[in-house]
């Protein structure tokens, strides 16, 4: 189990190397936290369960809307923005980026570390 | 160590009030007490604050650590809080194993003499005479010994430890003997403390808990815990759910129960949730309040999962709407378990619990508890009164 | 709410939607309740209105909590389109469905222009106080 943890740390600690990402979290999808890479002074706890909000309520809105699959959830603020996505059945991944960040590079790296973080729990589960 | 044993009335504190109370008061001394699990789980945790609880007391521990040199055991323990150095006795039987000297005054010479192991812990018990003694653990001795002799040498150490007045605590984790020596096992111990380690969602889930050997006694249901630098074990619930009506005074509570606490609202009323973090009573809670209207339903599909337990806040004064409050039950699941809060118990036409309770129809033994959350009247009490339900009361 | 302002409400949508790549609008209270809308029969707008509440009310409340400054709007992209949600004034909300490979640009633009108008509407006047349901 400690090793699943170590695994989940790893992709998100490469995630936030990615330069204009200020920090990531990976929580599950009814908003526990999972393991993090946010700074001091920003509770973990309140961003996962925040995340759930966003992205359950956005991906319900998806579907009332008929718009299919839904992507990801992006929050766009003067300083700074907040992309949400699904990680698999359990769990969604979540990045703080820098203003101004390349948005492009960004949703790569996190597609990848997304699919990651499935692939870890899934094997970590048995499933 | 203090020369002075005990009352034979005092009981042995966890330092978990809630399970104390469950305990009336802690484990009766003497006992044997049995830590179990046939996995690998957090038990040596609540070994370790169990001694360290009996040191901050001042009552003597004698820890027999089969896996650990002193001085790392020792700096480990340190992690549950500040405790006089000598109030503290280990058995070393590391230094040997690894051909080193040790300093300590009870050291296990050779670590395949079974005589010679328990010898060591016998004589260290009837010169300390401590008030709780932890062996960690037999299975270190059942990979080694004929099953036989250890579970003779087991009952000769209950037998020394209760002639002391301790409590004395085994751990053991089960990959060779069958049911039947488990059972065994089981009925040398007055209480067996059992220790699961689940993983749902990539989160990691530790619980335990406490059943008394013999018809009628304590037995909870599974009670989650964590571990807290400094603090020790703790009692935890990953999320209560505080739902009710519209305007109930939700939000209130669950500001009022936090040191510090969110709340998303517009226009007076709460359009997704409200967080807050609870640690009272060596219960750690965090705390999820859901919007009261019917438009909000939906995040109920997002958060109302791994509920513990649940607050259901309404308006005493406002009869009208009990039949939306049981409607929000509902919505978090059956079988959950569930305190009323009767707030705004304070303003006129408020009804009283009993009426609450015959008028909701809830059945009986729901507690019903009178709240003003705006003073923060009464909903300590019920968050205390829902963690004694979790627990399971008996 | 008087008839003038909700018709002006109404020309705000209207505005909106002559970009082609806007399919579908609503004006909704923070508080998650529908104020106008222009979306097809088959959707709900009260369920749509509360969405776009808890997803605003929540995304501003990140902003603060992770010192990001102050929220400018959400987006949420999926497969078959964008949902954009903005601040419109104090008490409303402008949701706005875009197809899949809009031109964001401009749609950015006109909703920007949109929110303001609504603001200016609604801000500072008692009309939504009339809206109040439970």
């Amino acid at each position: 189990m400690t090793d699943l943890w170590g695994q989940l740390e790893a992709v998100i600690e490469e995630l936030s190397r990615v330069s204009d990402i200020q920090a990531a979290a990976v929580v599950r999808r009814d908003g526990l936290v999972i393991t993090h890479t946010l700074p001091d002074g920003v509770d973990p706890k309140i961003v996962a369960a925040m995340t759930a909000a966003i992205v359950g309520t956005s991906e319900m809105a998806t579907v009332q809307l008929s718009q299919g699959r839904f992507n990801r959830a992006l929050v766009e603020s003067d300083e700074g923005k907040l992309i949400s996505t699904g990680a698999g059945e359990e769990a969604l991944l979540v990045a703080l980026l820098y203003k101004d960040a390349n948005l492009g590079l960004v949703l790569m790296a996190m597609e990848r570390a997304a699919r990651q973080v499935d692939e870890i729990l899934r094997r970590g589960t048995g499933r | 160590m203090s020369d002075v044993r005990p009352s034979e009335a005092s009981r042995a504190r966890t330092g978990i009030p809630v399970l104390d109370e469950r305990l009336k008061g802690g484990f009766p001394r003497p006992s044997t007490l049995l830590f179990f699990s046939d996995k690998p789980t957090e038990k040596r945790l609540f070994a370790e604050h169990f001694a360290v609880e009996g040191a901050k007391a001042g009552e003597g521990a004698l820890y027999v650590d089969f896996y650990r040199a002193p001085q790392l055991a020792r700096r480990e323990l340190g992690q549950f809080g500040h405790f006089a150095p000598d109030q503290i006795t280990f058995v070393d039987a590391i230094s040997s194993q690894l051909l080193m000297p040790s300093t300590e005054p009870y050291r296990v010479e050779d670590v395949g003499d079974l005589r010679g192991i328990i010898e060591t812990v016998e004589r260290a018990i009837e010169e300390r005479r401590p008030s709780r003694v932890i062996v960690d653990s037999m299975e270190f001795l059942a990979d080694r010994f004929p099953k036989e002799d250890v579970l003779r040498e087991w009952r000769r150490l209950i037998d020394v430890a209760h002639r002391a007045g301790s409590v004395i605590c085994f751990l053991f984790i089960n990959w060779t003997y069958r049911d039947r020596d488990l059972q065994e096992i089981r009925q040398m111990s007055d209480f067996v403390v059992e220790f699961q380690s689940s993983m749902r969602g990539g989160i990691v889930r530790n619980t335990m808990r406490i059943s008394e050997v013999g018809d009628g006694g304590v037995q909870t249901s599974w009670i989650p815990y964590t571990f807290k630098d400094f603090i020790g074990v703790t009692v935890y619930f990953p999320r209560i759910l505080v739902t009710g009506p519209f305007n109930a005074g939700k939000s209130t509570v669950v500001r009022s129960l936090s040191e510090k606490a969110i709340s998303i609202d517009r226009m007076g009323t709460t359009v997704a949730f409200d967080y807050g973090n609870v640690n009272v009573m060596g219960i750690e809670a965090e705390l999820f309040g859901t919007p009261g209207q019917e438009r909000f339903e939906f995040i109920f599909q997002i958060f109302a999962r791994e509920v513990s337990g649940v607050l259901l806040v309404v308006d005493a004064t406002r009869t009208e709407d009990f039949d939306r409050a049981k409607h929000m039950l509902e919505l978090v699941g059956p079988r959950i378990p569930y305190v009323v809060l009767a707030n705004k118990s304070d303003l006129p036409g408020a009804l009283d619990p009993e009426a609450i309770a015959r008028r909701m129809d809830l059945p009986a033994g729901t507690p019903v508890i009178p709240t003003v959350a705006t003073a923060s009247r009464g909903v300590r009490d019920a968050l205390l009164v829902l963690a004694e339900m979790i627990i399971g009361v008996r | 709410m008087p008839e003038d302002v909700r018709a002006a409400l109404q020309g705000v949508i209207a505005d909106l939607k002559r970009i082609p790549d806007v399919l579908a609008v609503s004006i909704v209270r923070r508080d998650g309740l529908p104020i106008v809308h222009s979306l097809p029969k088959a959707m709900n707008p009260k369920k749509i209105a509360a969405m776009a509440a808890a997803i605003v009310g929540t995304s501003e409340m990140a902003a603060v909590e992770m010192g990001q400054g102050d929220f400018i709007q959400s987006i949420v992209d999926s497969h078959g389109g964008k949902l954009l949600a903005t601040g419109a004034g104090e008490e409303a909300l402008l949701v706005t469905m875009v197809k899949e490979d809009a031109n964001m640009g401009l749609v950015l633009l006109s909703v920007d222009r949109a929110v303001q108008t609504i603001a200016q509407l609604l801000d500072g006047d008692e009309l939504l106080q009339t809206e109040a349901q439970t």
